[in-house]
């Protein structure tokens, strides 16, 4: 383990720290929660997308995935993290969720709303999918560390027989996390899609970094088991759903379009306005159309750096949009500045030294799990 | 014997993948592995050449999008243009599906038929390696390496020498000529013309049928519904129309409110618009459409309907009415006068004045004076 680069790590996050404090004090605390709200969804996505293909490896049976499956293991341990971010987070309802104004209940659409919509329900929710987050990491992670030292293969029975009801958890709290978080930022908008949208953003982001860190893991010497099929399957993923997630959004977008109605077009037409329309393009390229183009070749989902470079970018262009969703509802333009580059200097180099730690405890591989010389000799 | 296949028969997948760069690098001609099972990485130790199925699906693929945009842009930007939901003609949104599903249809078929037809060459009648004795064998434990020849002179003898020195168990010699497809691959190219060209064909013919044929319109769902046709006599409504007239009391959007009741009152107004070029082609476009029918075409009272329609309309050229002021010819338009109908609910106050204007351009045209033409 490498100290310098802990220390380095801390000195970004300290750094990102301090400007995060006082891009409140100087700009004022909406946009510090904007922030907040974006970065914490940014790594929630990316832990329970993570949480989700352990899951999904358990519900369908996957050998190849299991000489992988210790680094989405590690990397869902952000969707607990990201617990006491969403507790803290419920002090931005009030700088930016406009439901919470009780003037707002005389509009019809709000009130409509304000069953599913008000502050007492809100927050047990949060706490309800936090505790229920925290319980699948348990089941699934802590079952497989366990499982490391005992090498007892009755936890793949329990994953197996559990991972089938995680999915409907899942299902339904990351779509609680779509409606809540951001679609209620503008409470007058109805899309039903959504929540699948933002579950193709999560998984994405779920497998892009993933991707990131067994390859950083493999360019440092640990995991040289994996071979270039188990690391090309991982491209095959990305490619998949790079278009999945393009499919959905868009799907979102035509029916939207075609329809014309007040309540749907409304965030589009807020989304197109100046700066933001030609993100909207930006977004369309670089979530879809680089990524897409760049995965097509056989040789390029299985060359480590090349794929490393495209994950990376996927997770940035999942960041990007995020930001395409939260900020417009700032109003006045588009904010972009130190301030949301102290917010990522805090929650990457954060995250970064959280993960490294996490990784150099135990194996890094689940070495208790009777089917993982199957999936060593995975071949394609 | 100048084509066939030596086939070295081995006992197992590592005897094999053994011999195979041994057998290479002394033996000329094509090499094939015949297995029970796939054999991970053999195609690369062969030397086979990377199949061009992914490159031929990605470009059917950019084939089928781009041009169904194009077709897309041509039937719904130029040739057709119609009006749908209030959408512009060239609404890209509306594109992305079909190109979507073009893409795919044709990148898939690529992939399927590329693979079976031009790659694989099927249909076959026969493939001379299945005569082979051993391939009963080959279908079960044994693993085949062959190395094909044609035209050249192969050496038989030091080929089998080879492969025992390599470790097979057997050697067998196909004395027969290459895999012969039931049709050639030109025939299939032949194929896939001739059905892409009779599209064309077929699509231009059809298009200039409907072009010199429109009584007969290919598709006529559309045309063919029980409605309420306007300008048609109908047993929908007690009236007998088909058409609904305005509830009393419509107005224009954006109407003025007028109060003149009655016509010399109205005599003070001033029309409003100036006479340019194009306010007197509103004012022609207005005429025509309205007052034609029952005023005539030059305003001379005498329009086609006449016979039919009762009341007799005024003539509109007349000195008695050249003495009108524009806001009595107004207050007409906007009230109407015993038969006459109100345009109150038809028409624009703009598009009222401009046919004011237009009634003198008449009322001048008509009584034309010998020196108008100096
Ligand atoms: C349905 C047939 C009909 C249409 C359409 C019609 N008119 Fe008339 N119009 C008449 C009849 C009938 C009279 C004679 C009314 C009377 O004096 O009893 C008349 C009279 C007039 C007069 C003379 C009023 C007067 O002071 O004697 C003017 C001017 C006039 N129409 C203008 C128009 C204009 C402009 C339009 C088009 C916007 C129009 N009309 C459309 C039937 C029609």
């Amino acid at each position: 383990m490498n100290k310098q680069t802990d220390k380095r790590l801390a000195a970004t996050a300290a750094l990102g720290l301090i400007g995060i404090i006082a891009a409140g004090l100087v700009f004022g605390w909406s946009r510090f929660w904007a922030n907040w709200i974006l970065w914490f969804l940014f790594l929630l996505t990316i832990g329970l997308g993570s949480l989700f293909i352990v899951a999904l490896e358990h519900v369908v049976g996957a050998r190849w995935s299991i000489p992988l499956r210790r680094v989405p293991e590690r990397l869902s341990s952000l969707a607990v993290l990201m617990g006491p971010a969403a507790l803290l987070a419920l002090f931005s309802l009030h700088f930016l969720y406009p439901w919470t104004k009780p003037e707002n209940l005389q509009n019809p659409v709000m009130a409509g709303k304000a069953v599913w919509l008000n502050e007492r329900f809100f927050i047990w929710r949060v706490i309800g999918c936090v505790v229920l987050w925290a319980i699948a990491y348990w089941v699934f992670v802590s079952g497989s560390v366990r499982q490391d030292r005992d090498h007892n293969p009755s936890f793949n029975l329990r994953a197996r027989r559990l991972a089938p009801l995680f999915m409907v958890v899942f299902g339904i709290t990351i779509t609680i996390v779509a409606f809540d978080w951001i679609s209620s930022l503008e409470p007058e908008w109805y899309s039903d899609i959504f929540g699948v949208y933002i579950f193709a953003g999560t998984f994405l982001a779920g497998l892009a970094a993933t991707t990131l860190t067994v390859l950083y893991l493999k360019s440092k010497g640990r995991l040289p088991e994996i071979k270039p099929d188990h690391i090309y399957n991982l491209g095959g993923f990305l490619f998949a759903f790079t278009v999945f997630w393009s499919y959905i959004g868009f799907a979102q977008y035509l029916l939207m379009w075609y329809a014309n109605l007040p309540e749907e077009v409304l965030w589009y037409k807020e989304r197109l306005q100046g700066a933001w329309g030609p993100l909207l393009l930006v977004l369309a390229i670089f979530h879809f159309l680089v990524p897409f183009f760049l995965l097509i070749p056989r040789e390029a989902k299985s060359n480590p750096k090349f794929l490393f470079w495209t994950a990376a970018f996927i997770l940035f262009s999942h960041w990007l949009d995020l930001y395409w969703m939260i900020f417009p509802v700032l109003g006045h333009g588009m904010h972009l500045g130190w301030p949301e580059l102290s917010f990522g200097f805090f929650s990457i180099g954060g995250v970064l030294l959280w993960i490294r730690h996490s990784m150099s405890r135990g194996a890094d591989m689940p070495v208790g799990d009777p089917f993982l010389r199957e999936g060593l000799g995975f071949r394609l | 014997m100048n084509s066939g296949s030596v086939l070295g028969i081995f006992d197992s997948a590592e005897l094999l993948v053994n011999a195979i760069p041994r057998v290479k690098a002394k033996a000329q001609g094509r090499l094939e592995a015949y297995t029970p099972y796939p054999i991970e990485g053999i195609d690369k130790l062969l030397g086979l050449r990377k199949s061009p199925i992914g490159g031929m699906v990605l470009i059917m693929g950019v084939i089928g999008a781009i041009s169904t945009i194009l077709f897309e842009l041509w039937t719904s930007g130029i040739d057709y243009p119609l009006t749908t939901a209030g959408k512009p003609h060239l609404s890209w949104e509306a594109f992305i599906p079909i190109m979507f599903e073009v893409t795919v249809l044709f990148a898939t078929f690529t992939a399927g038929l590329g693979m079976l037809l031009l790659l694989n060459r099927l249909p076959m009648f026969r493939d001379p390696m299945l005569s082979a004795k051993s391939m009963p064998l080959i279908t079960r434990d044994k693993f085949a390496l062959a190395v094909e020849f044609s035209g050249s002179d192969l050496d038989v003898d030091s080929i089998t020498k080879l492969f025992q020195q390599a470790g097979a168990g057997q050697v067998e010699v196909i004395a027969k000529p290459a895999p012969v497809g039931a049709v050639s691959p030109n025939f299939f190219a032949g194929l896939f013309a001739t059905i892409a060209v009779s599209c064309v064909i077929a699509g231009l013919l059809m298009y200039w049928a409907i072009k010199l044929f429109p009584v007969s319109p290919p598709i006529s769902h559309m045309l063919v519904q029980p409605r309420l046709n306007s300008q048609r006599a109908d047993g929908f409504f007690k009236n007998g129309f088909g058409m609904r007239l305005p509830v009393a009391g419509t107005v224009r959007r954006g109407a003025v409110s007028y109060s003149i009741t009655s016509q010399e009152n109205a005599a003070g107004l001033v029309n409003p618009y100036p006479r340019t070029n194009e306010i007197l082609n509103q004012g022609r476009r207005t005429y025509n459409t309205y007052c034609s029918v029952c005023h005539g075409i030059l305003g001379d009272g005498h329009p086609m309907l006449t016979a039919a329609y009762g009341a007799k309309p005024a003539n509109l050229v007349s000195q008695q009415m050249i003495d009108l002021r524009d806001g009595e010819v107004y207050h007409v338009i906007r009230m109407g006068r015993n038969a006459m109908p109100s345009y109150t609910a038809d028409l624009a106050e703009n598009e009222r004045w401009a046919t004011v204007h237009y009634i003198r351009t008449l009322q001048r045209a008509m009584n034309a004076r010998d020196d108008d033409i100096k």
